[in-house]
C-alpha cells in the first residue's frame, strides 16, 4: 500500500490510458479510483494493520489475556518500557528492567500493643491500606531482561473446527522475557496485561460488527427485495413497518432487547451472537428502503422480464438478476455502517448490557475509564480508548474515500 | 358536556385538522397533498405505537406484580391469588390487542399515556416539562451540529478531486504558486476538520462527557454536572423581586455540556452527510452548463449545487433528531441529568417501567413523525414538483 501511495499517479495514468478501462467492471473502477485518495488510503493502511493485529492477536500478545495469564506479583503495574540506551549503555537487542513489588511496611505490632482505635482510625485514613499504595513496585535498573523474539511460552489455538476435529494450537510469540512477564502498557487491578487484552479485543469487536453487518446485509436484502420486487400491498405494509422502525431511536431498542437478554441464562459465546444479532435485525430501515427504490427502477427492465419469461423463480429473480446489480454499492454502504455498528456495541457495554467481563471487547475495556480509581490512579488504562479512536477515525475515512470511489461521476471533476 | 369535551379533546382537534384538509383539498392540488401527508403521518404513528407496544412486551415482569411487590414491602403477605386478582383489575388479563386499542384509545382521546407503575403516578405526570428540556437539548446540539458540518461540509465537497499542487502549465510560475498556496491551505483545512469532527464519533459520547468533567476536576473546580449547581437548585425561577436572571445564568453555565458534546458526535455524520449531497449536485449537468455560460467560483457553487443540497438536507432535520435524542440518554446517566433521556434509561434499564418507557419512545416518534410532515409540507409550498411525487395524484 505504501508504493501505492508514491507510485499513484504512474498507475492513474496507465489505467486511464488502457483500453480495458472502458470495459472494466464496478469493482475495478473502485479500486482504481480508491487508489487514487491518498487520506483513504493511509487510513487504509492503518484499518489493515489494526484488523491484522487483531486476527493474530495471540502471536503479537506475549501474555495471555485471560485471568490464567494474570500476573499476582504485578497488579496495577505500570507500563514496563522497552529500551535501548540507558545509564549503563547500549545494546542492540531491547531491554526491559526487573520490578520488584514493595512490602508495604505496616507496623501491626504497635497497633495491637497500643490497643486503641485512634491509632487505627489513623492508618485506614493515611491512605496505606489504599490498592495503590499496597501495589508499589521497584525498579531493578541493574537487572536487565532482555527482549526475544519468536519465543514459546502460552498455547493458543490457531483454528478449531470441531466438527472436522481440527484443533491447530501454536505456542511461539513475537516477542517476550525469559524470566517473568513482560507488561509494556502495565496490567490492570487482576494483574491482566493490558496491552494483551486490547489486542484480543480489537477482534472481538470487529467480529462482533461483522456478524451484525451480516444480519443486517440479510433482513436489508429481504426486507427491501420483496417490498420492491412485489409492489403493490406488500410494498405498502413493509414500508410502513419500516418508516416506523426508522423514526424510533434505535439504542432504546437495544436496551430493551438487552434487558429481555439479560434474562435468559446464556452463555458468553451465545450472549455475544445475540447482541450481534439484535443491533444487525433492527438496523434495516435506511438500506432496505434504498435496496426497494433501487429495485422498483430495475424490475422493470427488459433482462428481469426475460429472466420471468425463461421461467426463473421469484427467489432467483431477486438474487440472481437484481442483488448483483447493485452489489458494489451494497459493500460500500456497508463499510460505511462499520463505525456505528461498533458504536452501538460499546454504548450497550458501557450501560453493562452488552458484553461483559472476562470477555475481551473494546467496549468493556472502555467502561472502566468511567472509574475514578483508574483515573487517578492507572491511567495507562486508557490505552484501549487510543486504539478504539484510532479504528473509528480509520473506518471513517475509509468510508469516506470508498464512497467517493463509488461514485460513477467522480472522475470527470479533475 | 364540558366534561366530555375535556375527556375527547384531541380527537376533536384531529378530526377538525383533517375535516378542514379535506375541505381545502376539493379545490387546491396543495392541500390534496397536505390531506394525505396528514393522514400518512397519522398511520405512521399508529404503527410505532403498535412497536413499541409489543417492544415493551418483552421487558420483565408487569404492573400488578410491581403493585404487589411494593405492597409487600409494606408488610402484607402476597399470594398468587393477590397477583392475578391485580392483574384483573388492571387488566392486564386481557389480550394484547385490547390492551394495546385501550392504550391507543385513551391517547387519541385525551392525549393519555398510561400509569407508571414505577412512579405510581399518571406518565403525563412523570414526565412533565422533562420531555421539553430533552427536546430542547436536541434542537440546540442539531443546531450545533448544522453550524459546523454545512459551511465545511461544502468546503470538503469544493477540494474533493483537486490537486493538492497547480500544475496548469498556461498558467505563470507567480499564479501557479498562488494558487498551490491556496489549494494546499484548503485542502489541509478540510483534512484538519474532518478529523476534529470524526473524533467526536470516535470518542464515544460518555468518554467526551466523562473527560470534560475530569478536566474541570484537575482543574479544581466543581464540575458542570446535572442542571443547576446545589445553590440554585431549589430557588424559584421569579421570586419577589422579578425573574431570577442567576438562575438562567447558573442553567446556561450547565446546559452547553450536554449540548457540546452530543452537537460534537452529531456533526461528524452531519458533515459526511452534507458532502456527499453537495458532491452528488456539482456533479451533474446543470452545473456544467453554468459554468460553460461563464459562472464561475463562488456563485456557482452557492447558485447551483449548494442550493439543490439544501433540500434533501432540510427534509432530513426529523431523522437528525432522533439520531441526536439516540445519543441523549448515555450522555444525560453520565452528566447526572434530570431530562427525559436520563427517565428512558431508568424505565427501562432499572425499574422495568414499560408504560413510562413506552411513553417517551412514542413522544420522540411523534416529533420526528411531525417535523417530517413540517418540512414535507414546506418543501412542498415551495416546491411544485414534490406534491406529485409522493402520493402520485
Amino acid at each position: 500500500m505504501i508504493a501505492a501511495i508514491f507510485g499513484k499517479r504512474r498507475a492513474a495514468q496507465q489505467t486511464s490510458q488502457d483500453a480495458d478501462y472502458y470495459t472494466a467492471g464496478q469493482f475495478a473502477l473502485i479500486k482504481a479510483r480508491f487508489m487514487k485518495k491518498t487520506v483513504g488510503l493511509i487510513a487504509g493502511s492503518v484499518l489493515m494493520g489494526l484488523v491484522l493485529l487483531g486476527l493474530f492477536a495471540p502471536f503479537f500478545s506475549p501474555v495471555d489475556p485471560t485471568i490464567n495469564g494474570a500476573d499476582s506479583d504485578y497488579r496495577r503495574g505500570a507500563p514496563q518500557p522497552v529500551l535501548f540506551w540507558d545509564d549503563n549503555g547500549f545494546s542492540w537487542r531491547p531491554f526491559t528492567y526487573t520490578y520488584a513489588k514493595e512490602q508495604p511496611k505496616i507496623d501491626f505490632g504497635a497497633l495491637l500493643q497500643s490497643g486503641n482505635l485512634d491509632a487505627l482510625d489513623q492508618l485506614t485514613s493515611s491512605g496505606a491500606l489504599d490498592a495503590s499504595t499496597q501495589n508499589k513496585f521497584t525498579v531493578d535498573k541493574e537487572a536487565r531482561r532482555y527482549l526475544q523474539f519468536f519465543v514459546k511460552d502460552w498455547e493458543y489455538t490457531i483454528l478449531k473446527i470441531d466438527t472436522f476435529g481440527i484443533d491447530w494450537r501454536w505456542d511461539r510469540h513475537l516477542f517476550g522475557v525469559a524470566t517473568g512477564k513482560i507488561h509494556i502498557l502495565g496490567t490492570d487491578e487482576d494483574g491482566k496485561d493490558v496491552f494483551s487484552r486490547t489486542l484480543h479485543a480489537l477482534w472481538i469487536t470487529i467480529s462482533i460488527a461483522i456478524v451484525a453487518l451480516i444480519v443486517k446485509l440479510f433482513m436489508s436484502l429481504l426486507v427491501g427485495g420483496v417490498s420492491g420486487y412485489f409492489g403493490g400491498k406488500v410494498d405498502t405494509i413493509l414500508m410502513a413497518i419500516t418508516e416506523a422502525v426508522r423514526v424510533i431511536p434505535p439504542i432504546p431498542i437495544y436496551l430493551a432487547c438487552a434487558v429481555a437478554l439479560a434474562q435468559i441464562d446464556l452463555t458468553p459465546v451465545q450472549r455475544y451472537f445475540a447482541i450481534a444479532v439484535v443491533i444487525g435485525a433492527l438496523d434495516f430501515a435506511a438500506l432496505g428502503r434504498r435496496l426497494r427504490t433501487h429495485i422498483l427502477v430495475e424490475r422493470n427492465q427488459d433482462y428481469v422480464l426475460a429472466a420471468q419469461l425463461a421461467g426463473a423463480s421469484h427467489m432467483r429473480v431477486i438474487w440472481r438478476h437484481l442483488v448483483p446489480s447493485f452489489g458494489s454499492y451494497i459493500i460500500v454502504d456497508t463499510l460505511i455502517n462499520f463505525p456505528y455498528v461498533i458504536l452501538a456495541e460499546t454504548s450497550l457495554s458501557f450501560l453493562g448490557l452488552g458484553l461483559t467481563e472476562p470477555v475481551n471487547s473494546l467496549g468493556v475495556l472502555l467502561q472502566k475509564a468511567q472509574d475514578p480509581d483508574i483515573q487517578q490512579n492507572m491511567i495507562w488504562q486508557f490505552f484501549p480508548v487510543a486504539v478504539f479512536v484510532l479504528l473509528i477515525m480509520a473506518f471513517v475515512f475509509v468510508g469516506d474515500a470508498l464512497r467517493d470511489a463509488a461514485d460513477p461521476y467522480s472522475e470527470r471533476n479533475k | 358536556m364540558t366534561q366530555f369535551l375535556a375527556q375527547t379533546w384531541l380527537l376533536w382537534i384531529l378530526l377538525i385538522a383533517a375535516g378542514t384538509l379535506t375541505l381545502l383539498g376539493r379545490t387546491s392540488q396543495y392541500f390534496h397533498y397536505v390531506r394525505n401527508r396528514f393522514l400518512m403521518a397519522l398511520v405512521g404513528l399508529l404503527t410505532v405505537s403498535l412497536i413499541v407496544f409489543s417492544l415493551m412486551e418483552v421487558l420483565p415482569g408487569d404492573c400488578a406484580e410491581k403493585y404487589i411487590a411494593y405492597k409487600s414491602t409494606q408488610g402484607e403477605t402476597i399470594t398468587q391469588a393477590d397477583i392475578d386478582a391485580e392483574r384483573a383489575r388492571m387488566g392486564l388479563d386481557q389480550p394484547f390487542a385490547v390492551r394495546w386499542g385501550s392504550w391507543v384509545a385513551n391517547l387519541t382521546l385525551n392525549g393519555d399515556l398510561g400509569f407508571s407503575c414505577a412512579k405510581r403516578q399518571p406518565v403525563n405526570l412523570a414526565l412533565g416539562d422533562r420531555f421539553w428540556l430533552s427536546f430542547m437539548f436536541c434542537i440546540a446540539g442539531l443546531m450545533l451540529s448544522y453550524l459546523i458540518a454545512v459551511p465545511f461540509g461544502i468546503l470538503s465537497a469544493y477540494v474533493l478531486n483537486k490537486p493538492w499542487a497547480d500544475r496548469n502549465p498556461q498558467h505563470t510560475t507567480a499564479r501557479r504558486l498562488l494558487n498551490t498556496l491556496g489549494l494546499g491551505l484548503a485542502k489541509a483545512l478540510d483534512v484538519v476538520l474532518r478529523i476534529i469532527s470524526y473524533l467526536g464519533l470516535a470518542l464515544p459520547n460518555f468518554l467526551l462527557a466523562l473527560s470534560i468533567i475530569l478536566l474541570y476536576v484537575f482543574a479544581g473546580e466543581s464540575a458542570p454536572t446535572g442542571l443547576f449547581s446545589d445553590a440554585w437548585r431549589n430557588e424559584p425561577w421569579f421570586a419577589e423581586q422579578g425573574f431570577q436572571w442567576g438562575k438562567l445564568n447558573d442553567f446556561l453555565g450547565h446546559i452547553w455540556l450536554p449540548i457540546f458534546v452530543i452537537g460534537w458526535s452529531a456533526t461528524a455524520l452531519q458533515l459526511q452527510t452534507v458532502r456527499a449531497l453537495v458532491v452528488d449536485e456539482s456533479n451533474k449537468l446543470y452545473v456544467d452548463a453554468a459554468r460553460a455560460r461563464g459562472v464561475r467560483g463562488l456563485s456557482l457553487w452557492a447558485r447551483y449545487p449548494v442550493r439543490h443540497s439544501i433540500s434533501p438536507l432540510f427534509n432530513s432535520v426529523g431523522f437528525d433528531f432522533q439520531r441526536v435524542f439516540n445519543d441523549l440518554p448515555i450522555v444525560a446517566v453520565v452528566i447526572g441529568l434530570t431530562d427525559a433521556a436520563a427517565l428512558l434509561i431508568e424505565a427501562l434499564a432499572m425499574t422495568n417501567d414499560q408504560e413510562l418507557a413506552a411513553g417517551i419512545l412514542f413522544l420522540v416518534a411523534l416529533v420526528v413523525i411531525s417535523m417530517n410532515f413540517i418540512t414535507d409540507i414546506v418543501l412542498a409550498a415551495v416546491d411544485p414538483r414534490v406534491r406529485k411525487s409522493v402520493l402520485g395524484h
